[in-house]
């Protein structure tokens, strides 16, 4: 009775998580037109309902009834599976965020965590490792599709991804070694108690009025996030995709249902990243001021209510450099890499580390 | 100056510039709404065409409803794609009048030029501003000459007046005037 309870109520907390997921891609979709053209002095959708709101669902309902093509030379089975690998490590990151507080409710006897899937000690390694699967499907799906085009993609976001996921990795080691935890619960949790305690600022580790300055994970963020923009090959990293050069690069041979999964998958991908930067750096489900403003349960919904727009903070942000950046060379996206936010990364671990060894 | 450049790229701010430059006309859009989006909704708003406009070319009548055209071919040596074929004939009983007994134009080799429309001794052609003549039949846009009669009469309501003196059976050569109707808006 206990283990019914207990799935009964994950079941309940996955599904709210997954349709929550789904209808932001939806929204994204149109979102990201909008505030695209709004910057670029266009109009963007306009036709489907008032101002295109329905376009996601046209979109949609296209996209489903779409003929599905596999190219004669193509390799059916990876080519079938690839945009399945994409997704699903795509939705699985999700498992680990926390939403909201940590808080327990007994439920017929069983204590549950209503706003948290799971709590898993490793959860920010169980995310990177997801992830990188997640870009296997880039890359299978560009070599089975039998197209120069499609392979040159594979092969761009394979050599992209391996050098962005460790900066990725680098980067959030400064929040770990500060939080002295690999669970996001945990590592969101000590950053309880207003702006100034959030990880970007790192007040909130008990180093003192002035010692906080060198655990300040100012440099980790923004690693992390240029990073994570590269991961889910978002402008100005879209080189796997890259329209100008290689028509849709690793989705180009790829129709109908397909291809909404790895759009699907890009999108939340998006969203994975951006709940895991308001978790790691901005504190996740905290206010930027102490404690809450609403008292009891009005209060848990009020911190859900602020990762929210922390999220959605970020995904405009993606849109807004994705308006204004044009694509990088590969060249340059290497050396970006490898000789600039490597370096970062690691100095920023060397410091804190320093930091909180002698000062704590 | 090196030490701005290194400040510079560190801070990201040319980047940073270039994202100020979005998000204000992302403001300026959507909270102060002080600035209009440029393009048009094209089915259902059209954008004014300058009179100038080269469009389909059109074959004019006299107020009287006698066409203009007199048959002279002048229009088909013009032409430097070739779209256009005049079979020329006399009016029946009038030995000295001639009138075009076909004329077509196959638009899909015109380029538009006005050159015909410059040729015309008689102005009896004109470019109106009409544009969105896509088919899906390549055919469909040889037009004979009831087609470019009825184009003619779309675009030009107001018909140019046959002059009091000029001769019945004598074409008047207005070379050099170029009194065409103006086009409709």
């Amino acid at each position: 009775m206990d283990m019914l309870v207990f799935a009964g109520a994950s079941v309940v907390k996955i599904a709210v998580v997954m349709v929550t997921v789904l209808l932001t891609v939806a929204v994204l979709t149109l979102a990201e037109r909008k505030v695209l053209s709004w910057m670029q002095d266009r109009m963007g959708p306009m036709e489907v309902g008032p101002y295109g709101i329905l376009q996601p669902i046209a979109d949609g309902i296209k996209l489903f009834f779409k003929e599905d093509i596999i190219p004669s030379g193509a390799n059916w089975l990876l080519f079938s599976l690839a945009p399945i690998i994409s997704l699903i490590p795509a939705f699985i990151g999700f498992a680990v965020v926390p939403y909201g507080p940590n808080v327990e409710v007994e439920l017929y006897g069983v204590t549950i965590k209503p706003f948290i899937i799971t709590d898993i000690n490793i959860g920010i390694l169980y995310v990177l490792a997801f992830t990188s699967i997640g870009a296997y499907g880039v890359i299978l799906g560009g070599w089975a599709s039998n197209n120069k085009y499609s392979l040159l993609g594979g092969l761009r976001a394979a050599a992209q991804v391996i050098s962005y996921e460790l900066n990725v990795g680098l980067a959030i080691i400064g929040v770990i070694i500060l939080s002295g935890s690999l669970s996001m619960v945990t590592i969101a949790e000590k950053q309880a108690g207003g702006i100034l305690n959030w990880n970007i600022i790192g007040m909130g580790h008990g180093l003192g009025i002035w010692w906080w300055i060198p655990v300040t994970q100012v440099i980790g963020f923004v690693v992390y996030f240029i990073a994570s923009v590269a991961e889910t090959n978002r402008l100005p990293f879209d080189l796997p995709e890259a329209d100008s050069e290689l028509v849709a690069g690793w989705m180009t041979e790829y129709s109908g249902m397909r291809f909404a999964f790895f759009f699907m998958a890009e999108y939340a991908n998006m969203i994975l990243v951006s709940c895991i930067a308001s978790v790691l750096f901005l504190g996740g489900y905290h206010a930027p001021y102490p404690g809450t403003l609403l008292p009891g349960i009005l209060g848990y919904f009020e911190g859900i209510a602020w990762f929210t727009v922390k999220v959605y903070g970020f995904l405009f942000l993606f849109f807004w450099i994705r308006a204004t950046l044009p694509r990088l060379r590969y060249d340059q996206l290497m050396r970006f890499g490898w000789k600039v936010l490597l370096p970062l990364a690691l100095a920023n671990i060397v410091i804190t580390s320093i930091a909180v060894y002698f000062l704590r | 100056m090196a030490v701005a450049d290194l400040v510079k790229t560190f801070t990201f701010y040319e980047i940073l510039v270039g994202m100020k430059a979005t998000i204000t006309v992302f403001i300026q859009r959507i909270i102060l709404r002080n600035r209009k989006a440029i393009t048009l909704q094209y089915p259902h708003e059209k954008r004014d065409l300058p009179g100038t406009y080269r469009g389909m070319i059109a074959l004019l009548k006299y107020d009287d409803g006698t066409e203009k055209c007199v048959g002279c071919d002048l229009c088909e040596a013009a032409c430097p794609s070739r779209v256009i074929t005049v079979i020329s004939a006399e009016v029946e009983g009038e030995p000295m009048k001639r009138y075009a007994r076909e004329y077509s134009m196959d638009m899909t080799r015109c380029l538009f030029c006005g050159l015909c429309v410059d040729a015309c001794p008689v102005d009896a052609l004109a470019m109106t501003k009409e544009f969105a003549w896509a088919r899906y039949n390549k055919r469909d846009l040889r037009l004979d000459k009831p087609q470019l009669l009825a184009l003619g009469d779309r675009n030009f309501p107001e018909r140019e007046k046959k002059l009091e003196f000029q001769h019945p059976n004598v074409a008047y050569f207005n070379i050099g005037h170029k009194n065409l109707p103006s086009k409709a808006s």
